[in-house]
């Protein structure tokens, strides 16, 4: 029998999202068979999009979802599920499946294993997650008979190549005997910044280990010297000491830089996910179990406020 | 405006953790604290009590250790509070679920808040399962909040790279949020006293008519097991000013990239 995987394609003012490629990966992983459902405002080209990456294609048209809400989606994505029944729904552990996995796993009285970095099917859906502050790994199996559920942690699966562009069926129907409670009234852009930390070629981040704000210039005086910009984690920026657009990770920007200086950062994922494909990437924290120093080349384990001072005099010294 | 707070006792995030032979949780020397992103959803339930004469009522599911959190809710300005006694770390998410949403059916909500996720095994789901038990719409990841209107209320949904969502909420409904929305308050010590006198009543999965059946797991952890090694940074030795140095020098020489 074939074991279908759907996917739930993600995207935003007519533009899919490139984690849906990662999701089609996933969903090769756990089904002889793929799906995209896409469920978009009408004359959306979101389908097309992602027609390439899977197998068959279910379209939802309708001017309620233009914009996704929980809502919307729930109703048009229960209705396709009891008429075909797939093995499995993958959704990516973002803003849209955090939100939307939860409610349909209630609505499909099914269970659902969430931020996965691997799936398999093994008498079910079974997932393997991090927990504890990536302290362990858990593998988990969905165990209700209806479809099963997992979201995916963005960049654990490799993008999926484009091959022939599968076929668009249409569920027009699936919407029928909606009634919203929740609606999208306006998607705000993050402002443009005075200088972008995405264009440096040298960042230095200072994380929760400084302490306090007025430690905080300590992490700029080490960008001047060594020709960066400053940039931070969430946790720095949450207490408001540095502006959002410094803020590196999954709810900040995504640097590229050829330099990596993270000062004080432990290297939650939701950081590491928005710099680890750095060129060069330096962690100074004095804990040496910090999970940063998992993803660093170059590690310092010692106390930052020793260290940063000891950096800026080596560079200046020449 | 009736306003409940979901809180979670977790591991201490800075605890040690280590297996014991079967591959379970070694207990023993775990300490428990009141998840952080809770006390997000008890600053802004006290704040949108404040401002409209409501009232908060704390709730939590899970064993003696758990009481702390709810007499620190009670302290910062809760009024009352619910333990929901039940070993929590044997629940799913659904099953948690369950329990939340029979301690708060008869309660007349109108919003029901809770940490975006719990910084042990931080699966973010109980948030969306309460609500659909209970009927209620919801949104997730909430860094802002409007005053209730005409029974909607406006919130501020983060999404990726910095942008937002404004959201319109018919209420009653479950909001989950996330941190940086505001800054906790310390509880004070009229606060912590004031706590004492409150109400924490508790009740069992029994009493809220939960059975068994209702609480069966949907999903199953297999195993739990310490990550991959992955391969760790070179780490630089010697005093901060020699590594210092050292640092500088693979920098300049080694990558190139000074």
């Amino acid at each position: 029998m074939n074991r279908s995987a759907w996917i739930i394609a993600e995207h935003q003012e007519g533009q899919l999202h490139r984690g849906a490629a990662e999701l089609a990966t996933a969903a090769r992983a756990v089904g002889d068979e793929t799906v995209a459902v896409v469920c978009a405002g009408v004359g959306s080209e979101v389908a097309a999009q992602v027609a390439p990456f899977v197998d068959r294609v279910l379209l939802v048209e309708d001017e309620a979802l233009a914009g996704y809400t929980a809502g919307g989606y729930t109703h048009a994505i229960v209705a396709l599920a009891n008429a075909h029944s797939p093995a499995a729904i993958l959704l990516s552990h973002a803003p849209l499946g955090r939100d939307l996995g939860p409610i349909l796993a209630a609505r499909l009285a099914t269970g659902m294993i969430s931020d996965c970095l691997a799936l398999e099917w093994e008498d079910g859906l079974v997932g393997t997650r991090s927990v504890y502050r990536r302290k362990l790994v858990s593998r988990e199996r969905v165990l209700a008979a209806g479809p099963a559920i997992a979201t995916v942690q963005r960049g654990a699966f490799l993008a999926a190549s484009p091959a022939d562009a599968a076929p668009v069926e249409r569920a027009d129907g699936a919407l029928q005997g909606f009634s919203a409670r929740t609606r999208l009234v306006s998607i705000d852009h993050a402002a443009p910044s005075e200088e972008d930390i995405t264009d440096a070629k040298i960042v230095v981040a200072g994380g929760r280990g400084l302490g306090d704000a007025g430690q905080f210039p300590l992490v700029q005086e080490l960008a001047k010297a060594i020709g960066g910009v400053m940039a931070a984690s969430r946790p720095v920026v949450d207490q408001g000491w540095v502006p959002h657009d410094r803020q590196v990770g999954s709810s900040g920007r995504t640097v590229r830089p050829q330099l990596y200086v993270a000062v004080g950062v432990s290297g939650a994922i939701q950081h590491i996910v928005g710099m680890r494909e750095s060129d060069v990437i330096v962690a100074i924290n004095k804990d040496a179990q910090a999970p940063i120093f998992e993803y660093a080349h170059y590690g310092i384990v010692d106390d930052l406020f020793k260290v940063v001072p000891a950096l800026i005099e080596a560079l200046q010294a020449e | 405006m009736r306003i409940a707070v979901c809180m979670k006792a977790v591991v201490d995030p800075q605890a040690h953790i280590e297996l014991d032979a079967e591959g379970r949780l070694r207990a023993e020397n775990l300490s428990y604290e009141v998840n952080e992103y809770d006390l997000y959803a008890v600053e802004e339930a006290i704040r949108l009590a404040d401002a409209s004469e409501g009232e908060v009522t704390a709730i939590t599911v899970g064993t003696a250790g758990a009481v702390q959190g709810l007499r620190k809710g009670l302290a910062m300005g809760a009024e009352t509070a619910i333990h929901v006694d039940c070993d929590a770390d044997r629940l799913d998410a659904h099953a948690t679920a369950a329990l939340l949403a029979a301690a708060l059916a008869e309660g007349n909500f109108n919003l029901v808040m809770a940490g975006v996720e719990s910084d042990d095994v931080g699966a973010s789901q109980v948030g969306g399962l309460l609500a659909e038990a209970l009927g209620f719409a919801s949104t997730t990841l909430v860094v802002g909040t409007s005053r209730v209107a005409d029974g909607k209320m406006t919130v501020r949904r983060e999404l990726e790279g910095g942008d937002h969502a404004q959201v319109e909420i018919e209420l009653p409904a479950v909001l989950t949020i996330q941190s940086g929305i505001n800054e906790p308050r310390y509880p004070s010590l009229r606060g912590i006293m004031a706590a004492k006198r409150k109400e924490l009543r508790v009740v069992t999965p029994t009493d809220l008519g939960v059975s068994d059946e209702a609480m069966a797991p949907r999903v199953e952890t297999l195993r739990l097991a310490p990550p991959a090694a992955r391969e760790r940074a070179r780490i630089i030795e010697g005093t901060a000013s020699e590594a210092a140095a050292e640092l500088v020098r693979i920098l300049r020489h080694e990558e190139k990239v000074l």
